[in-house]
Protein backbone atom coordinates (compact mmCIF):
# COMPACT_ATOMS: atom_id res chain seq x y z
CA UNK A 1 0.00 0.00 0.00
CA UNK A 2 1.25 3.48 -0.74
CA UNK A 3 1.39 6.02 2.06
CA UNK A 4 2.18 9.50 1.00
CA UNK A 5 0.46 10.82 -2.08
CA UNK A 6 2.24 13.64 -3.82
CA UNK A 7 1.57 17.06 -2.37
CA UNK A 8 -0.44 18.10 -5.42
CA UNK A 9 -2.73 15.05 -5.32
CA UNK A 10 -6.16 15.25 -3.75
CA UNK A 11 -7.44 12.30 -1.80
CA UNK A 12 -10.49 10.53 -3.21
CA UNK A 13 -12.81 8.13 -1.38
CA UNK A 14 -10.71 5.08 -2.18
CA UNK A 15 -7.53 6.78 -1.03
CA UNK A 16 -9.30 7.93 2.11
CA UNK A 17 -10.60 4.44 2.84
CA UNK A 18 -7.07 3.03 2.45
CA UNK A 19 -5.61 5.56 4.88
CA UNK A 20 -8.33 5.82 7.51
CA UNK A 21 -6.57 3.50 9.93
CA UNK A 22 -3.25 5.30 9.46
CA UNK A 23 -4.99 8.60 10.18
CA UNK A 24 -6.64 7.24 13.32
CA UNK A 25 -3.31 5.72 14.41
CA UNK A 26 -1.54 9.07 14.01
CA UNK A 27 0.85 7.54 11.47
CA UNK A 28 0.43 9.99 8.58
CA UNK A 29 2.65 12.92 7.75
CA UNK A 30 1.12 16.30 8.62
CA UNK A 31 0.29 17.27 5.06
CA UNK A 32 -1.34 13.94 4.21
CA UNK A 33 -3.27 13.97 7.48
CA UNK A 34 -4.59 17.45 6.67
CA UNK A 35 -5.72 16.28 3.22
CA UNK A 36 -7.41 13.30 4.84
CA UNK A 37 -9.21 15.44 7.40
CA UNK A 38 -10.32 17.85 4.67
CA UNK A 39 -11.76 14.99 2.61
CA UNK A 40 -13.36 13.12 5.51
CA UNK A 41 -15.03 16.23 6.89
CA UNK A 42 -16.55 17.08 3.53
CA UNK A 43 -17.62 13.57 2.43
CA UNK A 44 -20.58 12.09 4.34
CA UNK A 45 -19.73 8.52 3.28
CA UNK A 46 -16.10 8.73 4.42
CA UNK A 47 -17.13 10.59 7.58
CA UNK A 48 -19.47 7.72 8.51
CA UNK A 49 -16.76 5.16 7.73
CA UNK A 50 -14.17 7.05 9.79
CA UNK A 51 -16.55 7.24 12.75
CA UNK A 52 -17.17 3.50 12.48
CA UNK A 53 -13.46 2.63 12.31
CA UNK A 54 -12.79 4.86 15.32
CA UNK A 55 -15.41 3.05 17.38
CA UNK A 56 -14.13 -0.33 16.20
CA UNK A 57 -10.58 0.52 17.28
CA UNK A 58 -11.90 1.75 20.62
CA UNK A 59 -13.63 -1.61 21.18
CA UNK A 60 -10.53 -3.54 20.08
CA UNK A 61 -8.20 -1.52 22.29
CA UNK A 62 -10.46 -2.03 25.29
CA UNK A 63 -8.82 -5.48 25.49
CA UNK A 64 -5.52 -3.75 26.27
CA UNK A 65 -3.86 -4.84 29.49
CA UNK A 66 -6.21 -7.77 30.05
CA UNK A 67 -4.68 -11.17 30.73
CA UNK A 68 -1.49 -10.77 32.74
CA UNK A 69 0.89 -13.67 33.20
CA UNK A 70 -0.21 -16.66 35.31
CA UNK A 71 0.72 -16.50 38.99
CA UNK A 72 3.47 -19.10 38.89
CA UNK A 73 5.23 -17.82 35.79
CA UNK A 74 7.08 -15.00 37.51
CA UNK A 75 8.57 -17.44 40.03
CA UNK A 76 9.39 -19.93 37.28
CA UNK A 77 11.19 -17.31 35.20
CA UNK A 78 13.05 -15.93 38.21
CA UNK A 79 14.16 -19.43 39.24
CA UNK A 80 15.37 -20.20 35.72
CA UNK A 81 17.28 -16.92 35.66
CA UNK A 82 18.90 -17.59 39.03
CA UNK A 83 20.04 -20.96 37.75
CA UNK A 84 22.12 -19.11 35.14
CA UNK A 85 23.52 -16.52 37.54
CA UNK A 86 20.84 -13.86 37.97
CA UNK A 87 21.13 -12.27 41.40
CA UNK A 88 17.94 -10.18 41.42
CA UNK B 1 23.26 -11.78 15.85
CA UNK B 2 23.48 -10.87 19.51
CA UNK B 3 26.58 -11.69 21.49
CA UNK B 4 25.44 -13.52 24.59
CA UNK B 5 27.19 -12.05 27.58
CA UNK B 6 25.43 -12.30 30.93
CA UNK B 7 25.82 -9.19 33.10
CA UNK B 8 28.35 -9.50 35.89
CA UNK B 9 27.90 -6.40 38.03
CA UNK B 10 25.15 -5.95 40.61
CA UNK B 11 23.92 -2.78 38.95
CA UNK B 12 23.19 -4.67 35.75
CA UNK B 13 21.27 -7.33 37.66
CA UNK B 14 19.21 -4.63 39.36
CA UNK B 15 18.54 -2.92 36.04
CA UNK B 16 17.44 -6.22 34.51
CA UNK B 17 15.10 -6.78 37.41
CA UNK B 18 13.70 -3.24 37.32
CA UNK B 19 13.32 -2.98 33.55
CA UNK B 20 13.01 -6.40 31.99
CA UNK B 21 11.15 -8.29 34.69
CA UNK B 22 8.56 -5.55 35.15
CA UNK B 23 7.54 -6.11 31.52
CA UNK B 24 6.74 -9.78 32.19
CA UNK B 25 2.96 -9.34 31.86
CA UNK B 26 3.36 -7.57 28.51
CA UNK B 27 5.78 -10.17 27.18
CA UNK B 28 3.48 -12.98 28.32
CA UNK B 29 0.46 -11.40 26.62
CA UNK B 30 2.44 -11.02 23.41
CA UNK B 31 3.72 -14.62 23.63
CA UNK B 32 0.19 -15.83 24.35
CA UNK B 33 -1.06 -14.06 21.25
CA UNK B 34 1.64 -15.76 19.19
CA UNK B 35 1.25 -19.29 20.56
CA UNK B 36 -2.49 -19.25 21.37
CA UNK B 37 -1.62 -21.69 24.14
CA UNK B 38 -0.85 -20.83 27.76
CA UNK B 39 1.74 -23.55 28.35
CA UNK B 40 3.55 -22.77 25.09
CA UNK B 41 3.46 -19.06 25.93
CA UNK B 42 5.06 -19.73 29.31
CA UNK B 43 7.85 -21.72 27.63
CA UNK B 44 8.43 -18.91 25.15
CA UNK B 45 8.53 -16.33 27.95
CA UNK B 46 11.00 -18.34 30.04
CA UNK B 47 13.32 -18.92 27.10
CA UNK B 48 13.00 -15.29 26.01
CA UNK B 49 13.98 -14.05 29.46
CA UNK B 50 16.95 -16.40 29.63
CA UNK B 51 18.13 -15.07 26.29
CA UNK B 52 17.43 -11.52 27.35
CA UNK B 53 19.47 -11.97 30.51
CA UNK B 54 22.40 -13.49 28.65
CA UNK B 55 22.22 -10.63 26.15
CA UNK B 56 21.49 -7.88 28.65
CA UNK B 57 24.80 -6.15 27.95
CA UNK B 58 23.58 -5.57 24.39
CA UNK B 59 20.47 -3.74 25.54
CA UNK B 60 20.85 -0.01 25.00
CA UNK B 61 19.73 1.93 28.07
CA UNK B 62 17.11 4.52 27.22
CA UNK B 63 15.57 2.46 24.42
CA UNK B 64 12.24 0.66 24.73
CA UNK B 65 12.83 -2.51 26.74
CA UNK B 66 9.44 -3.90 25.78
CA UNK B 67 10.26 -3.62 22.09
CA UNK B 68 13.57 -5.41 22.74
CA UNK B 69 11.84 -8.20 24.69
CA UNK B 70 9.05 -8.56 22.12
CA UNK B 71 11.69 -9.05 19.44
CA UNK B 72 13.41 -11.77 21.47
CA UNK B 73 10.10 -13.48 22.30
CA UNK B 74 9.08 -13.43 18.67
CA UNK B 75 12.41 -15.00 17.65
CA UNK B 76 12.05 -17.70 20.32
CA UNK B 77 8.53 -18.40 19.11
CA UNK B 78 9.63 -18.73 15.49
CA UNK B 79 12.44 -21.09 16.42
CA UNK B 80 10.12 -23.17 18.61
CA UNK B 81 7.86 -23.85 15.68
CA UNK B 82 8.84 -26.34 13.06
CA UNK B 83 12.44 -25.31 12.64
CA UNK B 84 13.19 -24.20 9.16
CA UNK B 85 9.52 -24.15 8.26
CA UNK B 86 8.85 -21.18 6.09
CA UNK B 87 6.20 -18.77 7.19
CA UNK B 88 3.12 -18.81 5.06
CA UNK B 89 3.16 -15.71 2.96
CA UNK B 90 -0.14 -13.93 3.27
CA UNK B 91 0.92 -10.58 1.94
CA UNK B 92 -1.01 -10.26 -1.24
CA UNK B 93 -1.09 -7.03 -3.12
CA UNK B 94 -2.27 -4.23 -0.81
CA UNK B 95 -4.33 -2.68 -3.55
CA UNK B 96 -6.42 -5.85 -3.89
CA UNK B 97 -7.00 -5.93 -0.14
CA UNK B 98 -8.31 -2.37 -0.16
CA UNK B 99 -10.66 -3.08 -3.07
CA UNK B 100 -11.96 -6.26 -1.43
CA UNK B 101 -12.54 -4.50 1.88
CA UNK B 102 -14.27 -1.56 0.20
CA UNK B 103 -16.61 -3.96 -1.56
CA UNK B 104 -17.94 -5.24 1.75
CA UNK B 105 -17.55 -2.05 3.79
CA UNK B 106 -21.24 -1.24 4.10
CA UNK B 107 -22.14 -4.83 5.01
CA UNK B 108 -19.50 -4.88 7.73
CA UNK B 109 -20.41 -1.46 9.10
CA UNK B 110 -24.14 -2.12 9.13
CA UNK B 111 -23.60 -5.50 10.75
CA UNK B 112 -21.18 -4.36 13.42
CA UNK B 113 -22.71 -0.99 14.31
CA UNK B 114 -25.45 -2.37 16.56
CA UNK B 115 -23.03 -4.42 18.69
CA UNK B 116 -19.89 -2.25 18.87
CA UNK B 117 -20.93 -0.77 22.20
CA UNK B 118 -22.49 -3.95 23.59
CA UNK B 119 -21.11 -6.13 26.38
CA UNK B 120 -20.71 -9.04 23.96
CA UNK B 121 -18.16 -7.25 21.80
CA UNK B 122 -15.12 -7.75 24.07
CA UNK B 123 -15.23 -11.57 24.25
CA UNK B 124 -16.17 -11.71 20.57
CA UNK B 125 -13.15 -9.62 19.57
CA UNK B 126 -10.87 -11.71 21.75
CA UNK B 127 -12.14 -14.89 20.11
CA UNK B 128 -11.79 -13.44 16.61
CA UNK B 129 -8.28 -12.26 17.44
CA UNK B 130 -7.29 -15.75 18.60
CA UNK B 131 -8.46 -17.16 15.27
CA UNK B 132 -6.58 -14.60 13.20
CA UNK B 133 -3.58 -16.06 11.32
CA UNK B 134 -0.37 -15.32 13.23
CA UNK B 135 0.99 -13.13 10.45
CA UNK B 136 -1.81 -10.62 11.05
CA UNK B 137 -2.38 -11.28 14.75
CA UNK B 138 1.11 -10.29 15.84
CA UNK B 139 0.82 -6.93 14.05
CA UNK B 140 -2.64 -6.18 15.47
CA UNK B 141 -1.55 -7.19 18.99
CA UNK B 142 1.61 -5.07 18.90
CA UNK B 143 -0.10 -1.95 17.53
CA UNK B 144 -3.53 -2.12 19.17
CA UNK B 145 -2.86 -3.91 22.46
CA UNK B 146 0.78 -3.11 23.18
CA UNK B 147 0.86 0.49 21.91
CA UNK B 148 3.77 -0.05 19.54
CA UNK B 149 4.20 2.37 16.63
CA UNK B 150 4.28 1.07 13.06
CA UNK B 151 8.05 1.62 13.05
CA UNK B 152 8.60 -0.29 16.30
CA UNK B 153 6.31 -3.10 15.13
CA UNK B 154 8.33 -3.38 11.93
CA UNK B 155 11.51 -3.64 13.99
CA UNK B 156 10.09 -6.29 16.34
CA UNK B 157 8.82 -8.46 13.50
CA UNK B 158 11.71 -7.79 11.13
CA UNK B 159 9.45 -6.68 8.29
CA UNK B 160 9.22 -3.46 6.24
CA UNK B 161 6.92 -0.73 7.58
CA UNK B 162 4.77 -1.01 4.44
CA UNK B 163 4.12 -4.65 5.35
CA UNK B 164 3.05 -3.55 8.83
CA UNK B 165 0.54 -1.18 7.20
CA UNK B 166 -0.89 -3.79 4.86
CA UNK B 167 -1.01 -6.57 7.49
CA UNK B 168 -2.64 -4.24 9.99
CA UNK B 169 -5.23 -3.15 7.44
CA UNK B 170 -6.03 -6.71 6.43
CA UNK B 171 -5.91 -8.05 9.97
CA UNK B 172 -8.40 -5.47 11.24
CA UNK B 173 -10.69 -6.05 8.25
CA UNK B 174 -10.63 -9.82 8.79
CA UNK B 175 -11.51 -9.20 12.45
CA UNK B 176 -14.46 -7.03 11.45
CA UNK B 177 -15.81 -9.60 9.00
CA UNK B 178 -15.50 -12.38 11.57
CA UNK B 179 -17.28 -10.26 14.16
CA UNK B 180 -20.20 -9.76 11.79
CA UNK B 181 -20.39 -13.51 11.21
CA UNK B 182 -20.16 -14.09 14.97
CA UNK B 183 -22.99 -11.62 15.60
CA UNK B 184 -25.12 -13.31 12.98
CA UNK B 185 -24.45 -16.76 14.42
CA UNK B 186 -25.35 -15.49 17.89
CA UNK B 187 -28.61 -14.07 16.56
CA UNK B 188 -27.58 -10.53 17.52
CA UNK B 189 -28.14 -9.26 13.98
CA UNK B 190 -30.07 -10.70 11.02
CA UNK B 191 -28.12 -13.09 8.80
CA UNK B 192 -27.24 -11.64 5.41
CA UNK B 193 -24.35 -11.90 3.02
CA UNK B 194 -22.08 -9.08 1.89
CA UNK B 195 -23.48 -7.07 -1.00
CA UNK B 196 -20.52 -6.64 -3.27
CA UNK B 197 -22.13 -3.70 -5.05
CA UNK B 198 -22.45 -1.51 -1.99
CA UNK B 199 -19.06 0.21 -1.97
Amino acid sequence: MSTDPKASEKIDCRGAYEKLFEMLDGELTNDVEQKMRDHVSSCPHCFTQADFEKRFLHALRALKGSGGCPGGLRDRVTSALRAVGFRG
Amino acid sequence: MMTETAPVDAEAHEAFSALALTALDDVYRFARSLTRDEADAEDVVQEAYLRAFRSWTTFQPGTDVRRWLFTIARNVFLRSRERGQREVTLDSDGSEAVDAAMATANWVRTGLDPILASAEIGPAIREALEELPETFRSVVVLVDLEDQSYEDTAAVLGIPIGTVRSRLFRGRKILQERLVTHAQDAGLIPASGPNRRDA
